[in-house]
């Protein structure tokens, strides 16, 4: 249904989409390097015409009872530009590829409330080292879809209420939660996606 | 009542039509119109009253007397509108106020705007139906209401029916079972975490060591991101051994005493320079990969060091790696047992370099994995 879900944020956000193609490398530290583990990620953003480079590192995610009551996850990211060296930069500091995977999908950038970005994409991976043009699906058939605003530590609660209010309107095709809690299928979904689809004659595609 | 005067004052003897006569009522409204002079006089009688005695007057009093007016008012306009489209309003007096209006307020045509927008919307209504008699005409202008008022009517209908199937505004989900079978729900949700986990921790896309040979051309936005040889693009670089060679300062470093142990290494390594004579660059793509891959290019001296010991057959290797066990001082030993698993190091290193077969596995992949952990912070 990922056209009807196209067809309805296209709708919703009133912009166009933005054709999305980001390789992802995932960099552990090695073990001498730091007092715990860390990940950082690379992203890479190969729809431009010249590559840029972002590093990008996820931190803990709220806690508590507060946490718990807002529907939406709440943590801490630090975002970069960088330059396009900075994969040897990495391996120099002693980081070690732990994963890679590759993005293919669309996105929406929009403010309703807050700056929501909306991204749709099947993830691939790579069966060789970074083997970006031979890449599979993980789960062939099945899409992610990410929601994600950013806020400040001033305003979160109101984005958080922005990015929940938004997500309600996705709800006849699909349902949304934090990272890590799986959610099912939407059972009113099929119905949904072909009224999305159809071409207002009642005849759906 | 300003009709009746007129007529009254124009043509005297004319009696009024009889239906409008019963319209109006005249007697009723004749004794509205005296109760409600009455209520007035009443008040203005009440208020000379207080200002000659000078008391205050109770406001519930006044209140109940002029809601009293208020009604009869109230009574005696709503009787004359019901008459009023009958009669015309007719100046009394015209003077220099009233001349310049008036010929507006008489006339029955409308203004200019307003009449075209009344013909055209006229014309557009009867489109086509102009010549018919009228009783078709009308009967045409009611089968059109009627066919809007049914579109009208599905529209609403079709409306109540989604908003029952997708429960618009209610909590609970819709009452038709889903239409998935169990077996079918529980492969989606498998493929859910599956892919739920991909994303989030990276599971099933860590390709195993061995499997980590690079392709024979990167991707274009990775090209810098591996040291390259002067000349050479790939990695299966058979041709470039003596370049690599040179490439690899044997000066030491001064990084410090941490590095005690890998000056160490520069010695053992000047050592082993003559054998260099039988390279096995053929089939060590993964293992040198690996080590590029961990190690950086110029900036680190001893990273390449490393690497070159690892790539020396025999008993090179296992003099390093012995002189790795006994030199104390050195952070390297808590190291080597971090990065092996399980397995001793001897053994392991001897077993992975003895032979020159061309195909190395694993043994050999560790070793350029512990060359990796052997990078001072």
């Amino acid at each position: 249904h990922v056209e009807a879900l196209e067809i309805l944020l296209q709708g919703l956000c009133g912009v166009q989409r933005e054709r999305l193609r980001i390789h992802e490398l995932c960099l552990k530290n090695g073990p001498n390097l730091g007092t715990g583990s860390s990940e950082v990620r690379l992203l890479c953003d190969l729809e431009q015409t010249e590559p840029s480079w972002t590093v990008r590192h996820v931190g803990g995610a709220m806690r508590g009872a507060g946490a718990d009551q807002i529907s939406v996850l709440v943590r801490t990211m630090v975002e970069s530009k960088v330059s396009k060296n900075v994969l040897r930069m990495f391996y120099t500091l002693g980081y070690r590829l732990d994963h890679e995977l590759l993005r293919v999908g669309f996105s929406f950038q929009f403010n309703r409330g807050a700056q929501i970005t909306v991204t749709v994409s099947s993830v691939n991976k790579m069966l060789k080292l970074h083997a970006t043009d031979e890449a599979v699906p993980v789960t062939p058939g099945i899409q992610m879809v990410e929601v994600t605003a950013p806020a400040s530590a001033k305003n979160y609660t109101e984005v958080a209420a922005a990015v929940q209010s938004f997500c309600e309107y996705l709800a006849p095709l699909l349902h949304l939660s934090k990272p890590g809690v799986s959610t099912g299928v939407v059972p009113t979904a099929a119905a949904a996606a072909a009224s999305l689809m159809s071409d207002g004659g009642g005849t759906p595609l | 009542m300003e009709g009746e005067l007129v007529q009254q004052q124009q043509q005297p003897q004319e009696r009024l039509n009889q239906a409008v006569q019963q319209q109006l009522n005249l007697e009723q409204v004749k004794t509205r119109a005296i109760s409600l002079f009455k209520a007035i006089s009443r008040i203005l009688e009440d208020f000379d009253a207080y200002a000659r005695t000078n008391t205050t007057p109770k406001w519930q009093d006044i209140l109940g007397q002029y809601s009293m007016v208020n009604l009869e008012l109230f009574n005696i306009v709503d009787d004359i509108k019901k008459v009023s489209k009958a009669f015309i309003v007719y100046p009394k007096n015209i003077n220099a106020d009233n001349a310049t209006i008036l010929p507006v307020m008489l006339s029955t045509k409308l203004l200019p705007e307003m009449e075209t927008e009344d013909t055209s919307k006229r014309d557009q209504l009867l489109q086509g139906m102009q010549n018919l008699p009228i009783a078709t005409q009308i009967d045409k202008l009611k089968a059109r209401l009627d066919m809007i008022a049914a579109a009208c009517e599905g529209a609403e209908k079709v409306l109540a029916d989604t908003r029952k199937a997708y429960c618009f505004g209610t909590r609970q989900g819709p009452a038709i079972v889903p239409t998935f079978d169990k077996g079918q729900a529980a492969k989606i949700q498998e493929q859910e975490n599956i892919l739920r986990a991909a994303v989030n921790v990276g599971e099933e896309l860590r390709i195993p060591g061995d499997q980590r040979r690079t392709t024979a051309s990167l991707p274009m936005h990775l090209a810098d991101a591996y040291p390259v040889n002067e000349g050479a693009q790939s990695f299966p670089d058979v041709s470039g051994n003596n370049v690599y060679m040179k490439n690899t300062p044997l000066s030491s470093n001064n990084m410090g005493g941490q590095n005690s142990l890998l000056q160490l290494h520069g010695q053992h390594q000047m050592q082993f320079s003559p054998q260099l004579g039988h390279q096995q660059f053929q089939g060590r793509q993964l293992s040198s990969a690996h080590m590029q891959h961990g190690i950086g290019q110029s900036q680190l001296n001893q990273g390449n060091q490393m690497t070159r010991l690892s790539q020396f057959p025999g008993h090179a290797n296992s003099a390093l790696f012995s002189a790795a066990q006994t030199t104390p001082n050195t952070q390297m030993i808590p190291n080597i047992s971090a990065g092996i698993t399980s397995q001793s190091l001897l053994p392991r290193m001897q077993y992975g370099l003895s032979g020159n077969n061309p195909q190395r596995s694993h043994p050999s992949q560790m070793l350029s994995d512990q060359s990796m952990n052997f990078i001072p912070q």
